[in-house]
């Protein structure tokens, strides 16, 4: 009995209705492995790679016969042309496979933004959600963060009718041991490796030095702690190399939580880790760069410290503290006589050097 | 605004210029390519650096325009009392001390007055209320639908409830206005937090123990999300003022009871406690779970604000608590309750075949009852007291009366009994085969069962969606039928 008898045989059963239930969800199933074979393609040109039939069937986890039928659909449908054995993307199956990176990668900035998922779970709910989600949801969804360029881990966004911009980072090794690099993009797969990389703290934003390296560990210093991981994690951390006047004024500061109370210091970046409502909420409580903090009382169970921060204290547990960097030693004395005079830092450690090609700087205040 | 108005300047004159020379070949597509440029090199950061200038102008116009004399002196005596509040030492002494003072002050307090109303309400009101509609030729069943059923009910719910808000809640608020709570939260917060939840969840545990609507309601005082859901979702687990007298009766006559007289007292007050304490651990395991179960999804932000102190205003205070908290939770309970009495009323008075409804229920219910070592009598009273727990054990009487006719409480059927006499109690529930195990499975499902109907309504309020509303409803009597269930069956194993 084919497809067309069954379904008509469906529609005359009073109680029927599971046949093509069952359908839908085949078609629907379809739909997914024919969406994902798109996104691992187009990846794979990215990287200047030749995508295979074997990595599609690796990628999706189907039996190279299973994949080999898929392309084949997809040839038919439009999708993907054959040159030399090669499964390359027409035009149709190119946007397509750009609505589904770009589907993803908002709604990794949305459950970043606006839930309290944790950072390991992102990847897998987006890889979910990126099915069924249509390009006008997309751009509401945009439109409500505020039109992200890159996602949480530092990905680029594709425009809706644009291409994609590579992140433009290169491999963590490739770096020098007297280099300083910044963090552009962490890889979030597969999902093990991205684990350990947000175990140990790394996001993007983050200065990298003293990057050394032996056949069986990667060393390197990030806010004055050393990571050393195995080189297959560490070549899913991609860097841009900083300019080296840049790599010299930028402040790398201490933690908050490393502040003994009473002292007083001034805070230098708040890391990536706190995001939105929480970092919103920082944020509208004054704590910003140049702002200066004071641990005042520190709980009798151990965890929140109150913070004199202008003139209010709150308190704030430890594992936000650990993410708010204040200036280190160096950096007390003259906090201090700015804190007596009640006016701001003439330049907050953060900014970028006048030379640097945003030209944001603070001079227009006078 | 030095950031945005230099950098802003410097990009638009740029391109204005290339816009203008580009002249007539400009169309809406280079308008949007260039926001578009416009946009990456602006960059994602630009938020945050527009506040920090603000903050940065607004610090220097301060700097120069105000001054606070006696500033520096007031912060110090902040400083003194916070040191000591929140010190190692004195900080949880200081806190019980405090805290044991508010609960006692209100038990002391209320006990007169709740006899007052209730000899008012009860003693006086309610035969002058039978003698007049009697005189001016009411139906029997109309008075005793309004008179024994709304009126008593109501009467009943508000002599036991009335006086201990009107006491609890003062006190509460005038620590608040001190600005002592926000300390609490402050030191309570690290167990808290373990089991994802807010320290200021404290404070509206604190106020479940008044009043569980209440609790519900200073839940808004947490401005986390997922905390405050799973602060509203847990606040049944505080026993509250309309079960403390279920627990302390039963404690009394049952487990009171198996000790040597001198020793009653404290056995049972042990018992009380305990199962206080038991609703607490379960609010410390019912957030654990919920934060990384259901609530995974909820953001999660925390601030804790520690205001400067300051002398209460202790008259004020005494008003808006009486108006915000005490009458609100009143009114929203006679609402409640006075339809619920006219119900009580009615399943013991309309007969089927010559039987009370109530009896059919009570047998319905009753095998299912004992499977969770209760009975049919006090699952039907705690359906029909869905609206107010101080109804339960006065149903429970009454029901059990009419089903065994025994002797020593003179009442008609639906009213509801109020007695003294805790051997009267005791002989009319022995009527009624209690054992020990039905008295300490009560003491269980009066913690873990369904919160109120003014509870449940205030929480869709506060928390405005049926989803949690359900949750908060059903996850505690989920519980409650479980925890029964194993103890009866337990119980019966060991065969105490």
């Amino acid at each position: 009995m084919d497809e067309s008898t069954l379904s008509f045989l469906d529609r005359l059963r009073p109680l029927g209705g599971w046949l093509s239930r069952r359908q839908r969800a085949r078609e629907r199933r379809a739909r997914i492995d024919r969406e994902d074979a798109l996104k691992y393609i187009h990846k794979t040109e990215a990287k200047g790679r030749r995508p295979t039939l074997e990595g599609v069937a690796g990628a999706l986890g189907l039996t190279l016969d299973e994949a080999a039928r898929l392309l084949g659909n997809m040839q038919t449908a439009g999708l993907l042309v054959d040159s030399d054995g090669t499964p390359r993307l027409t035009a149709i199956g190119r946007d397509s496979a750009l609505h589904i990176i770009r589907a993803h990668r908002l709604w990794e900035r949305y459950l970043a933004e606006e839930t309290g998922f944790a950072e390991e779970d992102w990847h897998g709910r987006a890889e979910a959600r990126e099915h069924e989600l249509t390009p006008a949801e997309l751009d509401t969804l945009a439109a409500r963060l505020g039109y992200p360029t890159h996602d949480p881990h530092g990905d680029p966004i594709p425009p809706p009718d644009g291409a994609l911009e590579p992140h433009g980072g290169t491999p963590l090794a490739g770096l020098t041991a007297d280099q300083a690099g910044r963090i552009v993009h962490l890889e979030d797969e597969p999902a093990i490796l991205y684990a350990q990389l947000v175990a140990e703290g790394l996001s993007p934003g983050q200065i990298v030095r003293n990057v050394t390296r032996t056949p069986e560990r990667v060393h390197f210093w990030t806010n004055g702690d050393e990571h050393v991981l195995a080189p297959i994690v560490a070549a899913n951390i991609f860097v841009t190399p900083l300019p080296g006047d840049e790599a010299a004024t930028a402040v790398v500061g201490r933690p908050l939580t490393d502040l003994p109370l009473g002292e007083s210091a001034c805070v230098v970046a708040l890391a990536a880790g706190l995001r939105g409502q929480e970092r919103r909420r920082l944020l509208d409580l004054g704590l910003l760069p140049g702002t200066v903090v004071t641990p005042e009382l520190r709980s009798p169970g151990g965890d929140p410290t109150a913070y004199l921060i202008r003139g209010a204290t709150i308190a704030l547990r430890a594992e936000q503290a650990r993410q708010i960097r204040v200036t280190g030693e160096e950096g007390r004395r003259g906090v201090r006589e700015r804190g007596k005079a009640f006016t701001p830092a003439p330049q907050h450690p953060f900014t970028p050097a006048p030379s640097s090609p945003s030209g944001v700087t603070n001079d227009a205040d006078n | 605004m030095s950031v945005l108005a230099t950098d802003g300047r410097q990009l638009s004159t740029g391109d204005e210029r290339r816009l203008v020379t580009d002249g007539p070949r400009v169309t809406p597509d280079d308008i949007l390519q260039t926001a578009a440029r416009l946009r990456r090199e602006v960059g994602q950061g630009f938020h945050e650096q527009l506040m920090a200038d603000m903050y940065a102008d607004a610090a220097q116009l301060a700097g120069r325009a105000v001054t606070q004399p006696g500033e520096a002196q007031r912060f110090d005596l902040d400083r003194a009392i916070d040191r000591i509040v929140t010190s190692r030492l004195w900080g949880f002494p200081l806190m019980i001390l405090l805290f044991t003072l508010v609960f006692w002050i209100t038990i002391a307090g209320a006990n007169i007055p709740s006899q007052w109303l209730s000899s008012l309400l009860i003693g006086v009101v309610y035969p002058w209320l039978n003698s007049a509609a009697a005189a001016i030729g009411v139906p029997g069943w109309l008075s005793g639908l309004l008179i024994d059923g709304v009126y008593l009910a109501t009467a009943w719910v508000v002599s036991v409830m009335l006086p201990p808000m009107a006491i609890f809640f003062p006190l509460f608020t005038l620590l608040e206005d001190f600005g002592y709570l926000p300390r609490v939260a402050f030191n309570l917060d690290n167990a808290f937090r373990k089991s994802g939840a807010h320290g200021k969840q404290a404070l509206s545990m604190m106020m479940g123990f008044g009043c569980n609507a209440a609790g519900v309601v200073a839940t808004r005082v947490i401005d986390s999300p997922r905390e405050r859901i799973i602060a509203m979702i847990t606040n049944n687990f505080a026993l509250c003022n309309g079960r403390w007298p279920t627990q302390i009766l039963i404690a009394t006559i049952f487990i009171g009871g198996l000790v040597p007289a001198w020793l009653a007292g404290f056995v049972s007050a042990a018992a009380v406690v305990s199962i206080a304490v038991l609703g607490v651990a379960f609010t410390f395991g019912v957030s654990w779970f919920l934060s990384r179960t259901m609530l995974r999804g909820e953001v999660s932000t925390f601030s804790l604000e520690l205001p400067p102190y300051r002398p209460p205003r202790i008259r004020q205070t005494i008003v808006t608590s009486l108006i915000d908290r005490t009458i609100y939770v009143l009114w929203r309970a006679v609402v409640f309750a006075a339809p619920a009495g006219a119900v009580i009323w009615l399943i013991a008075n309309v007969t089927i075949a010559g039987q009370p409804i109530a009896v059919y229920l009570v047998n319905f219910l009753n095998p299912f009852g004992l499977l969770l070592g209760l009975n049919g009598v006090i699952l039907l009273a705690y359906v029909v007291a869905i609206p107010a727990n101080e109804i339960v054990i006065p149903t429970v009487l009454m029901l059990t009366v009419l089903l065994t006719g025994a002797s020593g409480i003179d009442s008609g059927a639906g009213v509801l009994v109020q007695t003294n006499s805790n051997a009267t109690i005791l002989s009319v529930l022995g009527a009624g085969g209690w054992t020990l195990l039905t008295g300490v499975n009560l003491m269980l499902f009066s913690l873990l069962h369904n919160p109120c109907s003014t509870t449940i309504y205030t929480i869709y309020k506060e928390s405005g969606s049926k989803k949690w509303t359900a949750v908060a409803a059903l996850l505690p009597l989920a519980m409650g039928l479980i925890v029964t269930f194993v103890v009866a069956q337990v119980w019966r194993l060991v065969g105490i």
